[in-house]
């Protein structure tokens, strides 16, 4: 094993408790306690949605549907263990010295689906056509600091960043940068290197895949097929699980978990991930930017309540900065912000903003914003603060109200590195500092954890930016929110990687069907 | 069993009204039962809020989906809010979005329809013609994409559903006036000189009113429908309110559960609407004047 | 029969101005809603360079009013454009919706009209009596109840607890008659719920409409069986009324079926139309729009045939 990908893995093993540990009698065992994967089977998964807008183009992936569509066509360069530790995978091996050039080997006798062998070609289109603006990729701006990547010796591909980054063998993993064949620009069918083969695609519709017979672990994947729709209507999606006619769900609903369970032939996977959903204090604004205001509504979030009545137990209270308990970096012992209406009160009547009537917006598109804006404006309410809440659609809630108003909300997908957080979510001048917070203490510490060969040092810069962030930062973000799968008990093996629901999208590779 | 259907034409069969004596409703036991309802969800929309034993948007009770139980009648709602709190507060958004909508709808259908018919061909067509366009665009699309444009708000929601129903009233309005608009005594009118203004509002107007008034309560039902099928689109109302229909969808996932959340506000809405068409129906109406559809 | 085609005729060129009409409307509420394809596309990871590179590449940079045009032109070729969002024709799309879209329609009308039309005869026969009320209550409560609650419980009694039908309408390439039946029988029955109501009650009313006029009284009074008095005598003067009734009940079942698209994960027509809503996909929405007031207008053209060619008195003139 190369010496980053080992040392990221020991790291990241410190982990593995926290983010698979399993609450509540009916959650199912991680796969490893099972027997022998068998061959065969053919099951019907449904995820949350599908639209005229789904696409088999890893850089556009936009929803869950999309992501599994992708790890079950594509492979990446890395792939994500239980733990969230980076993997090779068509990488044999990811080495650097300075985290600035990077020297990545192939692995040997990979072929796509339509036969041809994976070539460092591919591996560099594939890298290298995310900074073109006019294809639209969802990881343009992280993919801005690949200066160049080009080929090095024979099966191996040299790719060298602006600045020092010691996460990119974890960046390669996620679904967006999955391999595909060199100069294809047409996506209406899958060619890639993974598990599955697309035979059917019909965006807004469904998916079918077959099983790959030449894919490159020897004996996966197991099942014969895999049938992917998008049920958005969440009671419907439970009701197609228990009536027989899906075997694997996402997204349930915990007030659903009792009718699940109540069954006997389904199982529930909580995934405790880093999936958040939080409040927006602008610090441009005026009033909202006084650290007054700011810290009295991060008081006001009633996170115990929130956490048992909106999420019925199935979430994490948290503490207002974005590094969810089962991360690495997680800095232990900061004091846990509580709910205090009366602390609250007390700033808000000394900054003289009692009685003031401000606009609240929450859409469906951030998860449990509508109901967190009610239990939130409850309390505004109790202490003489007018929230006004606005629940607007979810299209365009991203492109018009996100972080446009002085009060929002913002729904935050797990990522697998406290790096990515603080830059795409916390830096100075990053696109989506949601609060548009700035501190300079903060900038220099990323970029210097980014670069730092230093285990110890780095986590104690990630546990600084942590207080700084929880202390200063304009968010609140009351609790980690788990994500729910259900599935059918025949279908084993399934487990958790708390990148997301469905064993972090990538599902299909590991289970079997026992029947 | 040839008396049987014919004895029965007196329930639906006008009657002249009784002399003097206060003048009461002559209406049949469903009428009655119809005016029941209507007015009981009256007092509900007009009062409701003042008797809520809870604010609409407090989370009160231990547990989400409770059955009834003393503290709380109708017991508690997917956020352990009470139910029947959310209802009295609710039901006024219901009762009186479809009221002024249907009202809006209907009149402004049957304004454009005289408008168009007193107006001449080409007037007439044109109208139409834009009728038939709004008519083709689905309610719920075209809701959609109005909330999308301008945010949910009462006074956009009013006008979504009246806009909505407008080319519905204006199809049954203008193919009345057009019978009516050949009756002699609109000719003699029109030869007398009069205005198309005097024409449309004085000799027309009158003698649509009945059949307006029964088409407006089947418009009223559909506006109550329109709004419960936004609110599966996650349109409506702004929380913490909702309107019965949003109710109802909201507390979906405690079908399963038979939840009290979900069956109150479904009741709700099925007495609310029969209740308005069976005193619609029982209302005394004049024969129709022969219309006939153009 | 000229008269039919004399009306045939003069529909044609007001569906042409219809259409029109339809495609302004669309176009300029459309043109109301916040975002555009490129940033709806780019959803939460728009940053302002590449919303303006993706809207370059997707031609938005045109002013409003040519870029209707260039789509009137390319519609009137015969050429609708193509998707948005995911970059296929749009024809290509469409095809592959709207015949089941049209499947979904043509069996919910084959069971609906006859059961609202015999619902509505039989209240106007016995009128004011205990089945007459009674009926009159079944729709009304039929109507009353939304939409999705109707679907969820059907589903959840007849697919979860009696497992007799399937909760998705995932209707196989080519089935054979039980298959098919089995797969739609619980998105028919919503669907029935929903405008079965509207028809019997203007049935009902239009017969009974006929049943009192004075040439119906004195059959009565003459001893004809009131079966018969319905049927031969009130109902062939009744059918204008009602088709139209029929007609605007149908139509609904394109473009408002989008619920019950959405809970039998069925790939309809409204559900694309709704895509394209969110996705400001300009040319799909135009399509979806154009398409439901197509079908909007045939059923009024053969409503109103139907009424003409119902009616004895203008068969013999």
């Amino acid at each position: 094993m190369p010496p980053d990908l080992s040392r990221r893995g020991l790291l990241g093993g410190l982990a593995e408790v926290g983010a698979l540990s399993a609450a509540g009698g009916i959650l199912a065992l991680p796969g490893s306690a099972q027997a022998a994967p068998r061959r065969g089977g053919r099951i019907r998964v449904a995820s949350v949605s599908s639209s005229n807008a789904d696409t088999l183009d890893p850089a556009k992936g936009a929803l869950s549907t999309d992501y599994v569509r992708h790890y079950m066509v594509y492979s990446g360069l890395t792939q994500f263990d239980a733990a969230l530790r980076p993997q090779p995978a068509l990488a044999e091996t990811i080495e650097s010295r300075d985290r600035i050039l990077w020297r990545i080997k192939l692995r040997k006798g990979v072929r796509f689906h339509d036969g041809s062998p994976l070539t460092a070609d591919d591996v560099i289109y594939s890298l290298l056509r995310h900074k073109d603006p006019g294809l639209g990729s969802k990881v343009k701006s992280i993919a801005a600091q690949i200066l160049s990547a080009e080929r090095g010796g024979p099966g191996e591909v040299l790719v060298r960043l602006a600045q020092a980054n010691a996460d990119l063998p974890t960046i390669l993993a996620t679904s967006h940068f999955l391999i595909v064949k060199n100069g294809v620009r047409d996506f209406r069918t899958g060619n890639g290197a993974g598990p599955f083969r697309c035979t059917v695609f019909k965006p807004g519709v469904r998916t079918v895949a077959v099983r790959n017979a030449d894919y490159w672990k020897p004996g996966a994947p197991y099942l014969d097929a895999v049938e992917l729709i998008g049920i958005p209507d969440e009671v419907s999606r439970v009701n197609a699980l228990l009536s027989g006619d899906v075997q694997l769900i996402n997204a349930v609903n915990p007030r659903s978990t009792r009718r699940i369970g109540a069954t006997g032939r389904h199982g529930l996977q909580e995934t405790r991930s880093g999936l958040y959903t939080d409040l927006i204090v602008r610090q441009d604004r005026a009033p909202t930017g006084s650290p007054a205001f700011t810290e009295a509504m991060k008081h006001l979030l009633d996170r115990e309540l929130i956490r048992k009545a909106l999420f019925r137990g199935y979430a994490t209270v948290a503490n207002d900065h974005p590094i969810p308990p089962g991360n690495p970096y997680y800095l232990q012992g900061l004091p846990q912000r509580v709910y205090d209406p009366e602390r609250a009160k007390f700033l808000l009547r000394r900054a003289g903003l009692l009685g003031v009537r401000m606009p609240l917006y929450a859409s469906p598109a951030a998860e449990g914003s509508v109901d967190m804006a009610s239990i939130l404006q409850e309390a505004a309410a109790n202490i003489g603060l007018n929230l006004a809440v606005n629940r607007v659609p979810s299209d365009g809630y991203w492109s018009n109200h996100w972080m446009k108003h002085p009060l929002t909300f913002g729904n935050t997908n797990p990522r697998p590195t406290a790096d990515l957080l603080f830059s795409l979510f916390f830096k100075s001048d990053a696109d989506w500092n949601e609060s548009g917070w700035r501190n300079a203490r903060f900038d220099q510490l990323l970029m210097a954890a980014r670069g730092e060969a230093d285990e110890a040092r780095r986590k104690q810069m990630y546990g600084d930016m942590q207080v700084l962030v929880h202390d200063q930062g304009g968010v609140g973000i009351p609790v980690f929110i788990s994500g729910l799968d259900a599935f059918d008990r025949r279908l084993k093996g399934f487990g958790s990687i708390p990148i997301g629901g469905l064993m972090g999208y990538s599902f299909a590779e590991y289970v079997w069907w026992d029947a | 069993m040839t008396e049987a259907p014919l004895s029965s034409l007196g329930d639906i069969q006008a009657r002249p009204p009784r002399a003097g004596g206060p003048r009461l409703p002559q209406l049949s036991l469903s009428g009655w039962i119809g005016l029941a309802l209507v007015v009981f969800w009256t007092l509900v929309a007009v009062f409701g809020p003042f008797l809520a034993p809870y604010r609409v948007g407090a989370i009160v009770a231990d547990d989400v989906f409770e059955p009834f139980s003393a503290r709380h009648l109708l017991g508690s709602d997917y956020l352990g809010r009470d139910v029947l709190s959310r209802m009295l507060s609710g039901a006024r958004y219901t009762v009186g979005l479809a009221l002024a909508a249907a009202l809006l709808a209907s009149s402004t259908g049957a304004a454009l329809a005289l408008f168009a018919v007193v107006s001449g061909r080409w007037i007439d067509e044109l109208v139409s013609r834009l009728m038939d366009a709004m008519i083709s665009i689905p309610s719920k699309i075209f809701a959609l994409v109005m909330v999308a444009a301008f945010g949910s708000s009462i006074p956009l929601l009013l006008l979504i559903a009246a806009v909505t129903y407008v080319p519905g009233a204006y199809r049954i309005a203008r193919s009345l006036a057009v019978g009516l608009n050949q009756m002699e005594y609109v000719q003699v009118a029109r030869a007398r000189g009069e205005g198309r203004l005097y024409i449309a509002t004085a000799e027309i107007l009158p003698n649509m009113i009945n059949p307006m008034l029964a088409d407006f309560g089947l418009r009223f039902v559909f506006v109550v429908l329109l709004l419960s099928g936004m609110s599966f689109l996650g349109l409506g109302v702004q929380p913490p309110h909702a309107d019965l229909g949003s109710l109802v969808r909201e507390n979906t996932s405690g079908l399963g559960d038979g939840a009290l959340a979900i069956l109150a506000p479904a009741v709700a809405i099925a007495t609310l609407t029969i209740g308005v068409n069976l005193l619609i129906d029982s209302l005394p109406r004049r024969r129709r004047r022969s219309g006939g559809e153009a | 029969m000229s008269a039919t085609l004399v009306l045939i005729l003069r529909r044609l060129g007001s569906a042409a101005v219809t259409l029109l009409l339809v495609s302004m409307v669309v176009f300029a509420i459309s043109s109301l809603l916040p975002g555009d394809a490129a940033s709806e596309t780019l959803g939460q990871s728009a940053t302002p360079e590449a919303v303006a590179a993706l809207r370059a590449q997707l031609g938005l940079n045109e002013p409003a009013h040519l870029r209707y045009l260039h789509w009137l032109a390319g519609l009137v070729t015969g050429d609708p454009g193509r998707s948005m969002a995911n970059n296929l024709p749009v024809r290509e799309i469409i095809a592959g919706r709207l015949p089941k879209s049209l499947l979904l329609a043509g069996l919910t009308a084959a069971v609906a009209v006859p059961v609202a039309l015999a619902i509505g005869i039989f209240s106007a026969m016995y009128r004011g009596s205990r089945l007459d009320r009674a009926l009159n209550v079944m729709t009304l409560s039929m109507v009353a109840a939304p939409e999705f609650l109707v679907a969820t419980v059907a589903v959840l009694v007849f697919a979860v607890k009696l497992r007799w039908l399937p909760s998705l309408t995932l209707a196989p390439e080519h089935p054979t008659l039980g298959e098919l039946l089995r797969a739609y029988a619980l998105p028919v029955m919503t669907l029935c719920f929903v405008i079965i109501a509207q028809m019997a009650r203007m049935t009902r009313a239009a017969v009974i409409d006929q049943l009192t006029q004075p040439y119906v009284e004195m059959a009565a009074l003459k001893g004809v069986r009131p079966a018969r008095v319905a049927l031969i005598h009130a109902l062939p003067n009744a059918i204008g009324p009602i088709v139209n009734a029929v007609a605007l009940s149908l139509s609904y079942l394109l473009g408002g079926a989008i619920i019950v698209e959405t809970i039998f994960n069925y790939p309809g027509i409204a559900s694309l139309m709704v895509d394209a809503v969110t996705s400001r996909d300009m040319p799909l929405l135009q399509a979806c729009a154009m398409i439901f007031c197509t079908a909007y207008l045939l059923l009024v053209l053969v409503a109103d045939v139907c009424a003409i060619l119902a009616n004895p008195r203008l068969r013999h003139p």
